[in-house]
This record gives C-alpha cells, sequence and structure tokens, in this order.
C-alpha cells in the first residue's frame, strides 16, 4: 500500500539545515498495523505527515496504492487525504467550538455525504465508540480518554483505507491508553492499515511490526510475533 | 507611577504594530472628520454674529394669503420700516434694502456688471456693523445717488480705499458720488454685497404702498425690549395700515378677505437664525438649513464612534492573548485599578497620538473640504483658542469610551479561569463584539443608500422635462442697454447660421424675474374667482424659442393683430378657474397697481402644457404669458457645431448696437442644474462621508479578521487535515462576517428607506427608492466587508496544517 524509497526532507532555518528524514526507505503492506519508535527529534513525526500527505518530501519516491504522489499538490494530496487516511493526534486536536457529533462529522462535510447518510454514520461510529451519550457535550466537558475516542471515531468515519496515529496514548494513563489501543486494534482485524508512532514498547506491541528510528533513518525492523 | 503605565503601554503599542496601525489610523481618520465637521458647524453657527447689536436685530417677515396662493416672504411694504420706528418706541432703528438686480459700472471704458448691489437706507450702519475705512457713516446713505463701497470694490474702480468723493458713471448714464468705503463684508453674513445705494435714490421708497412686498426691513430693538411683545402688536397694525388701502384697491374690507381665506400677517425672525432657519421668498442671498448642521453632527458623531468601536473591538479581541499576563499580574498582586489604569494608560495613548495624526490629516483635507462644502474654513489655533481644550476632551472622552469596556472587561478575568483556558474560545461568542460590528455597518450601509438615493434624484432633476427644452438655449442676461434696439438687435442674430429663433424677455424658467399679480374672472373683480400668478410679458417667439407645448388654442399670432390683449394661462391656472373650455373667455387683470380703475381686459388663446419655473422642489403654481415689452434677457435657441465661434459671432453683433455693455452669456441647462447645487453639494459630501465611514470600519473588520484567523490557526489546520480545501476554509472564515453584514443590513434598510423617504419629501418632483437600491448598498456593504476579510480569510486557509498544528 505504501512504498518509499530514499525519501528525504531537510528544514531550513536562517542559521541551521535538519536533515529530518535522510533517505529513508519504508513498505506497508495493506491490513498492517506498524509501529514507529525512536527517540525524540529523530523525524518520526515528520515520516507520518509525509505519510499523511500533509507534507511533502524534498527528494524521493513516495508509491501510495501504487500512484507516485510525491510531488502531488496541495490540491491532489487533499483529495487523496480526505478519501483514503483518517488521523489521531496525540493533543486530540477536537475543535473546541463544535460538539462531539459535529467533531465527527466534519469529514463526512468535506467529502461531500449528504446529511441523512453523515447522521447515520456518525451515529454508528460513535455507538461503536461507545460514547453515544456524549455526542452533544463539548470536547472541553470530556475526560482525555473519552476526547481520544471521540477523535479515533473521527478518524474511522470515513472508512479510510489508512489511519496514521502520531503518539496516541500520550497524553493518556494507562487504562485510557489500553482502551484506545483495542480499539486500535479492532479496527486493524477488520482490515484498516494502522501506522502509530509510539514511545512505549508496551503499545507498540499491539502492533505487527516495529519500525526503529534514529536521525531520520530507519535503524531496526523487529516483527512482531 | 504614571511613568511605568506609560512606558508599558508604549512597548505594549509597538509589540503589536499592526493592530496599534489599525486602531490609530481607524481613530485618527475618524477624529479628523469630526474635527472638521466640528468646524463646518461652528462656522454656520457663526453666521451674522460680529454685528455689535446682533442679538437685537430682528428682520420683519411677511405672511400672505391671497386667492389661493400663499407668499411667506422676508420682504415688507416700503412704509413698513419708518412706521415702525414712529409706532413703538421699544424700536431703536430699522434699515430697508431693495433688491437691484444689477448695475452696469463704467471702469475706465470698459463698462462692468456688478450684481452684489443693493439699496439701503442711510440708518444701515446704526444697524449693522461694517467699519467705514473712509467717509461719515452717519451721512454716507442719505444723498441720492450716492455709494457705499466695500474695499475691495474700491480698490477694483479706483486703486484705493480712500474713494470717498470720486464718481462713477452708472448704466451708462447716471453719475452716482461715493461717499463711504466699508471693510469687506466677512463672508458669514446671510448677505453680502459689493455696493450699497442710498434708498434716497429710489421713489420707490416714498411711496406709502401697502400692498405691494418688496422691502427687506431690519430693526434693532431698544435693549431689554421684548420681541414676542411687539410681534403681539403686528395684528393691529395690519388692521390700521394695510385695511384703508385694501379697501381703497381691492373695495373690499380686510374682514372679507379673511372670510375667504385669505390673510396677512408679520413676524420677526432673529438676525442670528436668518442663515439657518429662514428659506422664504425674496431672501437677500441663498441660506442654509439647520438640517444640515443636524445631519452633518450626526454624521461626525457616528463615524467617531465607528472608530471607537473599531478600538474597542479590537482590544477585546486581543484580551485572550493578554489574558495571560492579566493572569501572571493578578497572581504576582496587581490590583484591578492599576490594571484599569493600564489600560487605560493605552487608550488615552493611541488617541493622543491619533489626535496628533488627525491634526495633520484635517490640515491636509480642509482645503478639500472648503471645495466640497464651499467654505472657506480655517483651522487656526490663535484665532480660536478654545478649540484647544475642546480638542483634549474630545481626546479624553474618545480613550475613555474606547478604552473603557477593554480596561474593565480584561481586568476582571479571574487568574484561575485563564490558567484553566478558559477565554481561548471567546472569540465567537462574544454578543457584544458582534452586535458592535453590526452597529458599524449599519452605519455604513444607511450612508451608502443615502448617497444613492441622493445621487438619483440628481439624476432625475437633470433628465427630468421640466416642459421646456433647455438644451441649446443660451441666454444673454440683462440685455437692457440694448435699449429700444433689442428688436433690431434679435432680428440680426436670427440671421445667423446657427441661430434658430430668439425671443426678449426678463421672465424665463430658469432663475429670473418673476412677477406675481390677482388674475380676477370676473369683470367686478371678485375675489372669489380671483387666481393669483406669476403674469409675465413675453414676445411671440417665446414659446416656440423655448420649446413649450401648447395643449390647446394657439400661440400669439402677429396675424390677429387683437393678440395685444391676449393671454395663454398654464394648465394648472385654467384648472383654478375651472372653466369648462377657457379659451376664448376674458380674464381681468390691473397692470398697474397705483391705478386700480385701469382693468385690462384678456381674452384667453392658449393653453401651454405646465412648465417648472421654480425649482423641482414645488409643484408648477398658475402662469399667464401676455405680449409685453420686457427686455430683461435674450433667449436663442441654437443649433451649431462650432458653439464657442457662434458665441463669438452673437457678442459681435451684441457688441455693435451695446458698445462698452458687459456680454454675459450662459446656457440654459447650466442655469438649470445650478439650482440644484445644494444638492450636489451634498451628494458629494455624502459620499466623501460614506467612503470615511466604510473605510474605517472596514480597518476595523480587517483588524478583526486577521484575529480571528489568528485565533482559530489550530482549528483550521485541523480542519485542513480532515480534508477541508483553501475555499472551504475560506467560506468559512467569511461567512461569520457575511452574517453580521446580513443582519446589519436588514437593521438598516427600513431606517435607510424612512431618513430617506423624508428626505424626498421636500420635492414635488422626486423619484422613488426603488428596490435595488438596497439590493445594491447591501451587495456593495458585503463585497466590501468580503475583500477585507478575504485578505485575512486566504492567507490563513493556505497556511501549511503541519505548521498550525505544530504551534500547540
Ligand atoms: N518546521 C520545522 N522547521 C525546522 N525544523 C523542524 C521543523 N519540523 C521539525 N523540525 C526538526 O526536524 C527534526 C525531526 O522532527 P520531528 O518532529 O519529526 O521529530 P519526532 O521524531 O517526531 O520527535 P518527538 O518524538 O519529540 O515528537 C527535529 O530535529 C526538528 O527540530
Ligand atoms: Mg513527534
Amino acid at each position: 500500500m505504501i512504498k518509499i524509497r530514499d525519501l528525504e526532507k531537510i528544514y531550513r532555518t536562517e542559521e541551521v539545515e535538519t536533515v529530518a528524514l535522510n533517505k529513508i526507505s519504508i513498505d506497508v503492506k495493506e491490513g498492517e498495523f506498524v509501529a514507529i519508535m525512536g527517540p525524540s527529534g529523530c523525524g518520526k513525526s515528520t515520516l507520518l505527515n509525509i505519510l499523511g500527505l500533509l507534507d511533502d518530501p524534498d527528494n524521493g519516491s513516495f508509491l501510495f496504492n501504487n500512484i507516485e504522489v510525491a510531488h502531488f499538490n496541495e490540491r491532489k494530496r487533499a483529495e487523496l487525504r480526505k478519501h483514503n487516511i483518517g488521523f489521531v493526534f496525540q493533543s486530540f486536536n477536537l475543535i473546541d467550538e463544535l460538539t462531539v457529533f459535529e467533531n465527527v462529522e466534519l469529514p463526512l462535510i468535506y467529502t461531500g455525504v449528504k446529511s441523512g447518510e453523515r447522521k447515520k454514520r456518525v451515529e454508528e461510529v460513535l455507538d461503536k465508540m461507545q460514547i453515544m451519550h456524549r455526542r452533544n457535550h463539548y470536547p472541553q466537558q470530556l475526560s482525555g480518554g473519552q476526547q481520544q475516542r471521540v477523535a479515533v471515531a473521527r478518524a474511522v468515519v470515513n472508512n479510510p483505507k489508512l489511519i496514521l496515529a502520531d503518539e496516541p496514548t500520550g497524553n493518556l494513563d494507562s487504562s485510557n491508553g489500553n482502551e484506545v489501543m483495542t480499539l486500535l486494534t479492532d479496527l486493524n482485524e477488520q482490515g484498516t492499515t494502522i501506522i502509530m508512532v509510539t514511545h512505549s514498547e508496551h503499545d507498540a506491541r499491539y502492533s505487527h511490526r516495529i519500525i526503529r528510528m534514529l536521525d531520520g533513518q530507519t535503524v531496526l525492523e523487529n516483527i512482531m510475533v | 507611577m504614571l511613568k511605568s503605565y506609560l512606558k508599558i503601554a508604549l512597548r505594549k503599542l509597538w509589540k503589536s504594530k499592526g493592530f496599534s496601525a489599525i486602531n490609530i489610523i481607524g481613530l485618527a481618520i475618524g477624529l479628523a472628520t469630526c474635527l472638521l465637521i466640528m468646524l463646518f458647524v461652528l462656522d454656520e453657527l457663526d453666521y451674522d454674529r460680529y454685528h455689535k447689536k446682533a442679538d437685537r436685530i430682528y428682520r420683519v417677515d411677511t405672511d400672505i394669503k391671497f386667492a389661493g396662493n400663499r407668499f411667506i416672504s422676508a420682504v415688507t411694504p416700503d412704509p413698513m420700516g419708518p412706521t415702525l420706528k414712529k409706532d413703538f418706541p421699544q424700536i431703536e432703528q430699522f434699515v430697508r434694502f431693495r433688491s437691484a438686480g444689477g448695475l452696469l459700472l463704467k471702469k475706465d471704458n470698459e463698462n462692468v456688471q456688478e450684481n452684489r448691489v443693493i439699496y439701503a437706507d442711510s440708518t444701515l450702519f446704526d444697524v449693522f456693523t461694517f467699519p467705514m475705512l473712509d467717509g461719515d457713516a452717519k451721512t454716507a446713505l442719505q444723498e441720492p445717488n450716492s455709494l457705499v463701497l466695500t474695499a475691495t470694490t474700491a480698490r477694483k474702480y479706483f486703486n484705493t480705499t480712500q474713494a470717498v468723493g470720486k464718481s462713477i458713471l452708472i448704466d451708462n448714464q447716471h453719475t452716482y458720488k461715493v461717499t463711504g468705503v466699508i471693510k469687506d463684508i466677512p463672508p458669514q453674513s446671510h448677505f453680502n454685497f459689493d455696493i450699497f445705494v442710498s434708498l434716497a435714490t429710489l421713489e420707490e421708497s416714498r411711496r406709502n404702498n401697502w400692498l405691494s412686498n418688496n422691502f427687506n426691513t431690519y430693526v434693532v430693538l431698544k435693549e431689554g425690549a421684548n420681541p414676542k411683545q411687539l410681534e403681539a402688536q403686528f395684528d393691529a397694525l395690519v388692521v390700521k395700515y394695510i385695511g384703508p388701502q385694501v379697501r381703497q384697491f381691492l373695495s373690499a374690507s380686510l374682514d372679507d378677505l379673511k372670510k375667504s381665506g385669505s390673510h396677512v400677517k408679520h413676524s420677526l425672525m432673529p438676525l442670528t437664525s436668518i442663515h439657518l432657519h429662514s428659506d422664504k421668498v425674496a431672501e437677500l442671498g441663498a441660506n442654509s438649513s439647520i438640517q444640515y448642521v443636524y445631519i452633518f453632527s450626526a454624521i461626525a458623531f457616528f463615524i467617531l464612534l465607528i472608530a471607537c468601536v473599531n478600538f474597542m473591538n479590537l482590544s477585546t479581541a486581543r484580551s485572550a492573548n493578554r489574558a495571560r499576563e492579566v493572569g501572571v499580574r493578578k497572581v504576582l498582586g496587581s490590583l484591578k485599578t492599576n490594571l484599569v489604569k493600564q489600560f487605560l494608560t493605552e487608550s488615552m495613548l493611541i488617541s493622543c497620538i491619533a489626535l496628533v495624526l488627525a491634526l495633520l490629516l484635517t490640515f491636509a483635507m480642509l482645503p478639500y473640504f472648503n471645495d466640497l462644502a464651499a467654505k472657506n474654513i480655517t483651522l487656526d489655533f490663535r484665532a480660536t483658542p478654545w478649540l484647544i481644550p475642546i480638542l483634549l476632551l474630545l481626546v479624553l472622552i474618545t480613550g475613555m469610551l474606547a478604552g473603557s469596556y477593554p480596561a474593565f472587561y480584561l481586568s476582571s478575568f479571574k487568574p484561575i479561569q485563564v490558567i484553566k483556558g478558559k477565554l481561548a474560545g471567546g472569540f465567537k461568542r462574544s454578543w457584544l463584539r458582534s452586535s458592535l460590528v453590526v452597529f458599524q455597518f449599519v452605519i455604513s450601509i444607511v450612508l451608502i443608500i443615502a448617497t444613492i438615493v441622493i445621487y438619483k434624484q440628481l439624476h432625475f432633476i437633470q433628465s427630468h422635462k421640466p416642459g421646456f427644452n433647455r438644451d441649446q438655449v443660451a441666454i444673454i442676461h440683462n440685455s437692457s442697454p440694448l435699449g429700444n434696439k433689442a428688436r433690431v438687435f434679435r432680428e440680426e442674430v436670427v440671421k445667423l447660421a446657427g441661430v434658430e429663433n430668439a425671443t426678449i424677455t426678463g421672465y424665463l424658467p430658469t432663475d429670473s424675474w418673476r412677477n406675481d399679480n390677482p388674475v380676477f374672472a370676473d369683470p367686478t373683480l371678485d375675489r372669489k374667482r380671483a387666481v393669483s400668478m406669476q403674469t409675465w410679458d413675453v414676445d411671440h417667439q417665446y414659446i416656440p424659442t423655448l420649446g413649450m407645448e401648447m395643449v390647446a388654442g394657439r400661440n400669439f399670432s402677429k396675424q390677429f393683430p387683437t393678440d395685444s390683449s391676449a393671454i395663454i394661462i398654464n394648465e394648472s391656472a385654467a384648472k383654478m378657474y375651472g372653466f369648462d373650455d377657457p379659451i376664448g373667455k376674458n380674464l381681468y387683470f390691473i397692470r398697474d397697481i397705483n391705478h386700480p380703475e385701469n382693468v385690462s381686459t384678456l381674452h384667453i388663446v392658449g393653453i401651454v402644457k405646465d412648465f417648472n419655473f421654480s425649482s423641482l422642489r414645488q409643484h408648477v403654481s398658475p402662469l399667464a404669458l401676455m405680449l409685453g415689452d420686457n427686455q430683461g434677457n435674450v433667449a436663442l435657441r441654437i443649433k451649431s457645431k462650432d458653439i464657442p465661434h457662434l458665441v463669438s459671432q452673437i457678442e459681435k453683433k451684441y457688441k455693435a448696437i451695446a458698445p462698452g455693455a458687459p456680454f454675459d452669456l450662459t446656457f440654459m441647462d447650466e442655469d438649470f442644474n445650478n439650482q440644484y447645487r445644494t444638492e450636489q453639494r451634498m451628494g458629494a459630501i455624502a459620499i466623501s462621508f460614506s467612503v470615511l465611514a466604510i473605510l474605517i470600519a472596514c480597518l476595523g473588520l480587517f483588524g478583526l479578521a486577521a484575529y480571528a484567523a489568528e485565533q482559530r490557526t489550530k482549528e483550521i489546520g485541523i480542519r485542513k487535515v480532515l480534508g477541508a480545501t483553501v475555499s472551504n476554509i475560506t467560506a468559512m472564515l467569511s461567512k461569520d462576517f457575511l452574517k453580521l453584514v446580513i443582519i446589519a443590513a436588514l437593521i438598516a434598510f427600513p431606517l435607510a428607506w424612512w431618513v430617506m423617504y423624508s428626505w424626498l419629501q421636500d420635492f414635488a418632483y422626486r423619484t422613488h427608492i426603488s428596490w435595488w437600491v438596497f439590493i445594491l448598498a447591501g451587495l456593495l456593504a458585503g463585497g466590501i466587508a468580503i475583500i477585507t476579510v478575504s485578505f485575512q480569510t486566504i492567507k490563513a486557509a493556505f497556511m501549511n496544517p503541519v505548521k498550525s498544528l505544530r504551534t500547540e
């Protein structure tokens, strides 16, 4: 599903040039659950942003479902992104002014789903995440675990083929964290590809494969049994 | 303490330069506009106050209703002045003016037309304060054929202001003596003349005729005299003096007249009220209106308010950013009052800087404003030192108004709320901020609509068919120097290739002579069947030259020798008489009021289609045309590709017959448009103010939009990650503002309709306020708002979502 070769990303500021990704090559197959680990600043988030088509690489090739997307412009990336990819962030990134229901509904609005259909699908996914009873609450009225469940609901409401999660349990205690990991595993079992960045060996164990990074490169890959 | 407040305030200003600039510029434009209008209003209120006796001087006005017509005028009968002084001890002095039209003054070998000429009693200087530079104020205007000139006029003719004793040839026949030179009359006068001629020159001033009103009469009351008490005795005066003459000339008693609905009333108009409150017949000059003073003051107030609203809005919008600062200060033990003082210092500082900028702006805009308002206003603090404290007060009020809400709002934050981040989402929910933006746009939209309607009405006037054809008509004004050769001149010019027709008369539908008289339908001169109407002496060519239409009967014709006693009336007169078929009917008319026994019998030969001869503010009133010999002007219907050449040919012919006479030719369509100068001026001023109001409102909107985008950076990032496109984001951000503009429009529409509907009531002939005016104004305001906001929203929408989420 994902095939990147010699991908480079270099950040240039006035004084320094940071090589965030240094000719990195990775393959991810459909249905896989991959964890990415590595020390702070090694380029994990950068990689995830590129995989999520939020950012473009400076060099190298990126095949997404066998289509070369490395040089897609903003509009094409957005188009591909909104139909295929869901995101879960460490800091949830819910919109404070919108209710739980409205937050989850957003991706459907942007992909042009009709309002009747939207209602059905949002309710379905809220049900599955067991936060239906909170549908009319605002994010600030929820606990961290609940907020992250809303974020996961929002990520999957569009039935994306790929979910990218950047430290999804980073702001949660262990029981809430486990709950989120169970959700992701369930999703993976139903066929969704998942790539997750994490600092926790415990969470990484939920995955099929761990990619370890250092200074913008992969250094080791563990296949989980 | 203050120093530390100031230091922090300055640092804050500098740190957020963008917001400070928007605040300062907006406030400066608002203050400058306010200042300009204040100067304008002060100037208007200051008229005629330079006369030492200003608050004791009154003009005697007349209100006559006779034969279905009403005249509210600034003139009285000629004996009014002397009689008042004789009969009422509380009157210290009187002075009468009689309009002269223009005079020809000989300068070297040229005759120069002087139009600002008036006949005045020798008591002029007892009443009004016109300092004499040369001559004796007591005696200057006593002798017939004596003149008092203003300094400028004296210099023009004699190169000196010491001109007493010199003489001037007037109208090429009479020699007048200069008996005084006065300082130029200040522009803030309701009348302004260059030449005063002794009223003793005119026989008319001694006629003792109480039935004709031609004299502007002013009286000075003695110190402490009560004008109301004097006014109360005017009815008795009418009975005593007008009564006998009514019986003599109209063979009726005053009571009879009263029963048929007629009346004669006199009243006193305070000198200082004339400029803003008097719009009567036969004013000595065109006056302004208090309405404009009110309108302009309101506009000044609102524009300043819009600027203050910007300030309040931007400061409160930024409150979330400063919440942390407030929280920390409070934790460190700062009192609420300290914080209020800090914020007020900031707003005062901003309004002070704005004032300095505003003064510069005012100096820069003053010439344009003077042009626009036809004024000669100056901003001179040496002449008006009291303006300084007023300005400081204005700054204080503005600073307070603009700074108090943010100050109290910000300083009431509880540190705990701030630390919990409760205020971050505060932007969208602030109904106060939203209503303030709505308020700004209500004002802007009302101004836009007002501008459109004023221009629509001007266009309506310009394209209105007034019942005569004013295009391609040239008018030679004051053609009396042609004397008895006027007809010869007419024959000569009609021979020119470009001249189709020509008529000689003083009476034109545009500004010119007027003559109102009762015309009777009954040989017994029964008042009930009289119509008071304009009676104009014209010639055979009048109707075809001016392109008027006959609706019945015919024009005067040389083939009918009896036409010397023919009369043509307009539709409105025909309606008032109520004849079934007016053609052939007789009308009766006293040509000379001094010989009421000589009644002319006139037969109606035609009815001319109503044409406008006063402004379009009034309906067409009754009018009659008769053959007569009046040489006031020559009107020519022309048709030529080379107008300048034709005009020079006409001038050559004119000068050949009247050598040395001034040749004053204008075009009738221009004269027509000149009657609506006030409206044109109002239109131009309204446009300028709406532009300013919108500019300031947009400045604020610009700041708010920038702030909204800044506040919602994270949200925009999230939405983009979830698939929102640039246009999705732009639409989302613009929608919030657009909603406010739509609400504003809904409030502004009825308001503007009501205001402009009232304004249009001043015109008998008026455009209607069509629906598209509102649509256009709404689209304009909405469009401008969107464009303003787009600068910010598009920028925000293009932001890389990765970056905006990173700011977390
Ligand atoms: N916008 C940017 N401008 C400049 N440098 C950047 C930018 N974004 C990331 N970097 C740099 O690129 C490198 C990789 O950053 P990245 O965020 O991918 O690290 P990370 O592995 O996700 O770290 P963490 O585990 O702390 O989240 C870092 O050195 C970072 O400083
Ligand atoms: Mg990271």
